[in-house]
């Protein structure tokens, strides 16, 4: 079985597998010698998801993507991207904030969500003044997961979709409930006064 | 960290630079003994021997085996207390989509790269969900499911169980279908998918009425889930399962055959596969794949008489009566003995037919238990078949009767039919069919 995806999987795989021994080494040369390398292990993480992401986009451009839905803690999830990304951006001055207020276990496809988030955090932090904040709480029966940021906001909207927000967008609506589908939504002025992504699930 | 200071882990990984990697980051988070397994035979014997606190399982093994067969392995076999976490690492995104699906999850995966402190992270969470079931696995482990459930409730009444909701109603849902509550089991299932259409929930939906005997039903739930997550493999075992009960060995066949070639190292589905096989009428592919089984499933103790004497039955059925002599008589007598009465009617039937100066005192000698004990549906049919070989109609009649009554009547339908054609009893076998059903219609009939 030789399909295109089989290859494209196979070498992000590969090369992911490179990058963890990569990353596992830097760890253990902080340990040894106590220094704080933190900037080269995010940049390997970024290397990681910006693979993933680009096996995630053949995924819903051939229309053949189905989500991996299991049950999440939101809190957990929420603690993980918080984890990913707060030292990189408090390397560039930036704080990032987070508050969920769900406690129930939520379906979802954890990894999918989690690299949206982060992507959007990211994108977040190139704009933000010095704050971007993640929150998710419940609305209406929907999880709302969203990403604020206190920069000038997204010059247009709706904003030229790169790669992360096209798959954001496709894997969002993947996201069926109870004959609800998920969404993306991004506006300007809200409450940080910059741009804020929003990720809607059912 | 200290809190990983004293846990044993172990690293299983095939790639030795991989092994390595996931060793420096348990050591990075505090880990001070760290073991190492090359292969799947080698990751079971050291658990086996020396059960780790923490097992960083690599999805990918090597030699057509994965993690998660390995995972499969140790529950089958109880060697994973509830107090070790199992965690599965990879690179793959396709097991995200086989965590998604399947019954038999690991406590948590994990997706390279990742640092150490996510790992933390991850293991904290586990063992604070650990801590949170402690005392309801205890009450699992020791079958007091009554208690079990008791304790669930409570949980799923408290603040702190709604982060576990789901988790706590598929506990529940197992613990009635292990405690024979099958209906309750197919309710609590049903709470699940009223939540989130999960395909382990429908397939347990499915097994739940299964064992409801409401084949169709059954059949109909599985036949969903199979079309839609086809890497849930057993969901196809399960489907196998319910066609064999509807009496459609041929499509349980196809089935498992189909899916074996996806995991040809999982000699569970193979005994299945053989079971379907022969129930199909296709003896020598039961032949070979039970010999298959027998000459490759290395876990200690997977190998049991049983298999044995599905093999002899399949050689019997190839007309190999030598092979079937050679295979019943390298059981030892001591090994004989201590079969249950069901491995011990099929041993003596088989052997009557095969090595007739051998097994026919034996079966003499066990005829009256047979005519009275209850059996398998399995044993039933070898005892049928031998009967028939011997002239004793009473006894295979007998055997018919129960079997046709029973709830396994559609599975073993076509096999005794075909036992009964092959002496020219085809009519007898019609007329027993006559009695049982007159009997049931009797006995469905309030008396006037």
């Amino acid at each position: 079985m030789h399909t295109l995806l089989d290859v494209l999987a196979s070498g992000v795989h590969d090369a992911k597998n490179q990058l963890f021994i990569a990353e596992s080494q830097i760890a253990s040369a902080e340990a040894r010698l106590g220094i704080e390398l933190g900037e080269a292990r995010y940049a390997i993480e970024a290397a990681a998801s910006r693979l993933s992401r680009t096996l995630a986009a053949y995924h819903v451009l051939r229309k053949g993507a189905t989500p991996a839905v299991t049950p999440v803690i939101v809190g957990d999830l929420c603690d993980e991207v918080v984890l990913d990304q707060k030292r990189h951006l408090a390397s560039e001055g930036i704080v990032l904030t987070a508050a969920c207020s769900v406690i129930d276990e939520w379906p979802l496809d954890r990894d999918l969500v989690t690299d949206m988030l982060n992507n959007a955090i990211q994108n977040a932090g190139r704009h933000a003044g010095s704050h971007v904040h993640l929150d998710a709480r419940l609305n209406d029966g929907w999880l709302v997961l969203s990403v604020e940021d206190d920069g000038p906001g997204f010059a247009t909207l709706p904003p030229p979709y790169g790669t992360g927000l096209m798959v954001a967008e496709r894997l969002a609506g993947l996201h069926v409930r109870r004959g609800r589908q998920g969404s993306l939504q991004l506006r300007n002025g809200a409450g940080l006064g910059g741009a804020r992504f929003e990720l809607r699930l059912p | 960290m200290s809190l990983y200071v004293q846990k044993r882990f172990l690293v299983i990984d095939d790639q030795p630079q991989a092994r390595e990697a996931l060793r420096t980051i348990a050591q990075t988070i505090g880990a001070f003994a760290v073991e190492f397994a090359s292969n799947y035979q080698d990751a079971l014997y050291r658990i086996r021997n020396n059960t780790p606190d923490v097992i960083l399982c690599d999805y990918v093994l090597g030699d057509g085996r994965s993690g998660q067969q390995l995972l499969e392995e140790l529950r089958r076999f109880n060697l994973l207390p509830d107090e070790c976490i199992f965690m599965m690492v990879t690179g793959e995104q396709s097991y995200e989509q086989v965590v998604s699906a399947v019954e038999l999850v690991p406590d948590d995966y994990i997706i390279k790269p990742f640092s150490p402190d996510k790992l933390i992270l991850r293991l904290d969470r586990i063992m604070a969900k650990k801590e949170f079931f402690k005392d309801y696995y205890r009450e699992k482990r020791s079958q007091e499911y009554a208690n079990a459930l008791a304790i669930l409730e409570q949980k799923q009444a408290s603040e702190a169980g709604r982060s576990y909701r789901f988790e706590i109603l598929r506990q529940q849902a197992e613990v009635k279908l292990i405690s024979g509550d099958a209906e309750g089991a197919e309710t609590a299932y049903r709470a699940i998918l009223d939540n989130y259409e999960f395909p382990w929930a429908r397939a347990g939906v499915a097994r739940s009425l299964h064992r409801q005997n409401k084949l169709s039903e059954a059949r109909a739930e599985i036949e969903r889930v199979v079309a839609d997550t086809p890497q849930f493999f057993d969901a196809a075992d399960l489907k196998a399962n319910i066609c064999m009960a509807q009496g459609e060995a041929e499509e349980a066949q196809r089935v498992l055959d189909e899916v074996a070639q996806k995991t040809p190292r999982n000699y569970q589905r193979k005994r299945l596969l053989a079971e379907a096989a022969t129930l199909n009428g296709d003896a020598d592919t039961a032949r070979n794949v039970l010999a298959d089984v027998i000459a490759n499933d290395t876990m200690p103790g997977a190998v049991t008489p049983a298999d044995r004497l599905a093999l002899a039955r399949s050689q019997v059925d190839a007309k190999d009566l030598v092979s079937a002599e050679k295979t019943l008589v390298g059981l030892k007598e001591s090994e004989v003995q201590n079969l249950d009465l069901d491995a011990q009617a099929s041993y003596a039937a088989l052997l009557a037919i095969s090595s007739p100066g051998r097994g026919k005192p034996r079966f003499a000698g066990l005829r009256p238990a047979l005519m009275s004990a209850e059996l398998s549906a399995a044993s039933r049919l070898d005892v049928l078949r031998s009967a028939l070989n011997l002239g004793d109609h009473e006894l295979a009649d007998h055997q018919a009767e129960a079997l046709l009554e029973g709830e396994e009547a559609k599975k073993s339908f076509g096999a005794m039919r075909k036992h009964y054609a092959l002496h020219g009893r085809e009519m007898d076998f019609r007329n027993i069919q006559k009695q049982v059903a007159l009997k049931r219609i009797r006995h469905d009939t309030p008396s006037s």
